[in-house]
């Protein structure tokens, strides 16, 4: 390979980070979403929900209005954090949330940066990072309730961690690969992951709730008992970016599921190595889908209430648990008497 | 009661709080009043702002003594031509001699618009209005002189659209334009 | 986690000092708080000990009242219990009535009774919303909100206010039905039973409530007996007690109404009995605006009092002006108490007069002070997530607690 075609290499895969399906698409996404929550929530609600910031598109720009705002308010480091961790957590947390993304390939090109056929192992590890980095902003926080979050979540993580991974495993399992890619085209020619194994989407959705703090496992941030949870020491950009880190997660996530369980960018079934039919067209698809995914987790806050940690946890030890490894011998028999 | 009680089990329970949930979400609800692009026009024994008629009031200090939060002070006048009060001259708070008399004036930052002031007075000189929503900007303008007083209260969101509320099957309440 | 078992008995003899324990200050500023702070002690996750700090919103309502005439108590009284403005009121002018000697004509009463059925629903409405946004729904939060609308619209129509009406005074009540009242009313009725079936979906037979609430702060009959908790609280412990129906006042010995009772006396419950109770209520506003008797709504002693503009206001516009006895009202020298079932449960006022132009000694008993007990008693060796469950079953509000 010469050196010209790497730098243009480069420079697209600089792209696929930076704008798509990187940052600027997290950024819009993450602001339609969360406005689309409070919509959703508000038309439940028989209310207006967000409407005079942008009243001609139904205030669409509130959740940027609150990040400008986030973005000039005073920042207040309490006397008596850990400073450093204080400060870099919630940075770390959405840096790693983000770049779990240059794993998760949305169209059939790849980049030679990160070349790999085991991008769905290295996603995993990314995402399973970022919990670690909210256990840090607990910690740090010292404060009480910042204190009671971290341990609900150091709970919560244990015990719905293992399914989530079955759940992958099985999907693995029937697919034969660790790759997105030869997961989505082995979908493109057989069926959606979704009707191969619904008992692992249903755990994967079951875990995307509770990993991103969706109702009703809103209970590391549980306002009534704790405040604000993690987040009660922060303020500012600071906080913005605590709140958005959900989000982002859930984003990451609902592309996982869109690739594993939704065929991917099916009905797109090109495979071409070029950046407009091997990228944005069928990175469009996937992130419509993975939308889609998105704005059904969010209607859940309209309907639930928060469980409690316990019930929480036992049944992720139980319910969940067995789910996955059901979902895991259904794979096994699938690809015993299917393939 | 033991019927009402009856848990509901899981799965059921689910899919029904899900379903009605959509189906709110589907189906036109809105209760809320776009406020302020629209206004609301209340009933007419509406309690809001009032003022006083100037040539009915007799000065009898009923309406100061049953206020609650003594939001009422009444200020020394003389009665000129017409029946009209002009103020007394600077200084005078005692009220004696030919053509003297009291009004009253509210403190609205004090009044809690329990219209006692309104329902006490003997000769009803009180004129009420429907005017709910005014917000002061000063602490002085809390408490008007006599003769700002005595202006009818302005409405706020002149141009904003007027409706009236109803009672409604479907969404509780709803809103219709005003006749 | 250890899953110690704690007990009622065992919060006498627990030594909360030391470092054992987790002492969390929820309050007086937390959004799970309202205006009080509670003190808990957590072991892991298990509530060890509340101690619930009252009187941030003490508002020397009693005092107050001492230093004024007859009459002002009644906007006093209203803002102590802001959701229940109308039985607030209604106890007071009972009480006075009592002094006075006034008996109230018909159709005062049944007007009193009226307003404090409609009152009563919002009540509940807003005890069940802020059960809701406790357990983190916001939807019933924004629903329960959002219903209390129309009721309270009906309230806005018959007395010209919304929360604050101070409609009820010594003799009477002070307008009379409006037209078009009772079409409205039965409109509003209709939606709020259609809306209940809704409220059952998402909330009461929502799994997640249900898990949250059964067996969660139960307080036996005799516990609820013997810590003397009042209204629907006290009934959903299975204790068949409603002032309405034990010392009837104002038109209720005319109405026909059931008291529901619960069993178990959970969290549960207390949220069933607040929605069987507002099934009652409509009853009620139905069977009132069917029976009204037609006639004066004040007493015939203020009546005659009027001077002849208010006559002609009265004759012709149904409202009730204040002869100046209003002002210089001087009940008999004595003393009088009142019962009212409100809608957390029962007031108690008590009153002496010297024959003065003011109060002589002023006293009165709201129910959420009266549920305060719940705070120490049922959340011993719950969780920590159990505390709002319970605060919010409860329905408590400190400013009325504080008075
Ligand atoms: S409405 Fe009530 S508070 Fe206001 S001035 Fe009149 S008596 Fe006083
Ligand atoms: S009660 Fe009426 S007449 Fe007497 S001072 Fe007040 S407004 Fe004037």
């Amino acid at each position: 390979m010469g050196i010209i075609p790497l730098i243009l290499w480069l420079i697209q895969d600089l792209l696929y980070i930076i704008i798509f399906p990187g940052l600027v698409t997290i950024l819009v996404v993450v602001v339609i979403i969360i406005w689309l929550e409070r919509k959703i929530a508000a038309k439940v609600q028989m209310r207006f929900g967000p409407l005079w910031v942008s009243k001609k598109i139904g205030g669409a720009l509130q959740s940027l209005a609150d990040l400008l705002r986030y973005s000039f308010q005073e920042v207040i480091i309490p006397e008596k954090t850990d400073k450093w961790a204080f400060i870099l957590a919630p940075g770390l947390m959405f840096a790693f949330a983000t770049i779990a993304l240059i794993f998760i390939p949305v169209g059939p090109y790849y980049s030679v940066l990160f070349p790999s056929y085991y991008t769905i192992l290295f996603s995993l590890a990314l995402i399973i990072i970022t919990p670690i980095f909210a256990i840090t902003v607990g910690w740090a926080s010292d404060n009480k309730f910042s204190f009671i979050g971290a341990l609900r979540e150091g709970f919560l993580l244990i015990s719905y961690e293992i399914p989530f991974l079955l759940s992958v495993v099985s999907m693995v399992i029937i697919f034969h690969t660790y790759d997105y890619i030869n997961a989505v085209q082995n979908q493109l020619s057989f069926l959606p992951g979704i009707i191969l194994n619904p008992l692992a989407a249903l755990t994967m959705l079951i875990v995307m709730i509770r990993t991103t703090g969706r109702f009703p496992f809103d209970i590391t941030e549980a306002d009534s008992e704790l405040v604000m949870g993690l987040f009660t020491e922060y303020s500012a950009l600071f906080f913005g970016v605590g709140m958005a880190t959900p989000y982002v997660e859930l984003y990451n996530f609902s592309l996982i599921f869109s690739l594993l369980f939704l065929g991917g960018w099916w009905p797109f079934t090109l495979n071409v190595m070029n950046p407009v039919y091997g990228l944005i067209l069928p990175g469009i698809i996937v992130v419509v889908k993975a939308f889609i995914v998105m704005a059904v987790l969010v209607f859940l806050r309209a309907v639930y209430p928060r469980y409690r940690l316990d019930q929480a946890v036992r049944s992720g030890w139980s319910y969940v648990l067995l789910l996955s490894i059901l979902s895991v011998i259904l794979s096994v028999v699938e690809v015993m008497f299917l393939r | 009661m033991s019927e009402v009680r009856k848990p509901r089990d899981p799965l059921t329970g689910h899919v029904k709080a899900l379903a009605k949930g959509f189906k709110y979400l589907v189906e036109p609800n809105r209760m809320t009043l776009d406020y302020p692009a629209e206004t609301m026009k209340l009933p007419p024994n509406y309690r809001g702002f009032f003022t006083v008629d100037d040539k009915k009031c007799i000065g009898c200090s009923m309406c100061e003594m049953v206020c609650p939060p003594e939001a009422i002070t009444m200020v020394p006048r003389i009665i000129g031509e017409g029946g009209k009060t002009i103020p007394a001259p600077e200084g005078e708070k005692e009220v004696k001699g030919p053509k003297r008399t009291k009004r009253p004036v509210v403190n609205w930052g004090k009044c809690i618009f329990c219209y006692f002031c309104v329902d006490v007075c003997p000769v009803d000189a009180f004129i009420p209005t429907q005017v709910h929503d005014l917000a002061f900007e000063k602490d002085s303008e809390y408490r008007p002189s006599y003769e700002d007083y005595l202006k009818p209260p302005e409405e706020p969101y002149k141009n904003s659209k007027k409706v009236i509320s109803k009672a409604d099957l479907k969404r509780g309440v709803s809103y219709e334009p005003a006749p | 986690m250890s899953e110690k078992v704690y007990n009622i008995d065992d919060l006498q003899n627990i030594n909360v000092e030391g470092e054992k324990y987790i002492i969390l200050q929820i309050g007086p500023s937390h959004p799970g708080s309202g205006h009080m702070r509670l003190k808990v002690w957590l072991d892991g996750d298990i509530i060890v000990k509340v101690d619930p700090d009252i009187g941030f919103v003490h508002r020397t309502s009693e005092w107050l009242s001492e230093r004024r005439e007859w009459i002002k108590a009644v906007p006093i009284v209203e803002r102590i219990m802001l959701p229940d403005t109308v039985h607030a009121n209604l106890a007071y002018v009972l009480t006075v009535e009592k002094l006075l000697g006034i008996e109230p004509p018909p159709r005062a009463q049944y007007l009193r009774s009226l307003v404090a059925e409609i009152n009563r629903i919002t009540s509940h409405l807003y005890g069940i919303g802020i059960f809701g946004i406790f357990l983190g729904s916001s939807t019933v939060y924004m629903w329960a909100f959002g219903d209390r609308e129309p009721f309270i619209d009906l309230m806005e129509m018959l007395t010209g206010a919304r929360i604050t009406t101070s409609y009820i005074i010594p003799g009477g009540v002070r307008w009379d039905l409006p037209n078009g009242f009772k079409e409205r009313a039965e409109t509003v009725l209709q939606y709020m039973e259609r809306r209940l079936k809704d409220y059952e979906d998402i909330w009461v037979k929502n799994p997640v409530v249900q898990a949250r609430t059964i067996n969660v702060g139960t307080l036996k009959k005799e516990d609820a007996i013997r810590l003397g908790v009042v209204g629907p609280n006290l009934r959903a412990s299975g204790v068949y007690y409603d002032t309405r129906k034990h010392h009837p006042y104002a038109a209720y010995s005319n109405l026909d109404f059931e008291v529901p009772t619960m069993k178990n006396g959970d969290s549960y419950d207390r949220l069933l009995i607040r929605v069987e109770e507002i099934k009652q209520s409509i009853k009620l506003i139905r069977q009132i605006l069917k029976d009204i008797p037609e006639g004066k709504i004040i007493a015939d002693q203020i009546y005659n009092q009027l001077n002849p503009v208010m006559k002609k206001n009265y004759e012709e516009k149904k409202r009730v002006m204040f002869p100046a006895f209003m002002i210089h009202m001087r009940p008999p020298a004595g003393e009088a108490s009142a019962k009212v079932e409100a809608g957390r449960g029962e007031i108690f006022f008590y009153i002496k007069s010297t024959g003065d132009k003011y109060p002589y000694r002023f006293r009165w008993v709201t129910p959420s002070f009266r549920n305060l007990p719940y705070f120490t008693h049922v959340t011993v060796g719950h969780r920590l997530a159990d505390l709002p469950t319970i605060y919010g079953s409860i329905d408590y509000f400190p400013p009325e607690a504080d008075r």
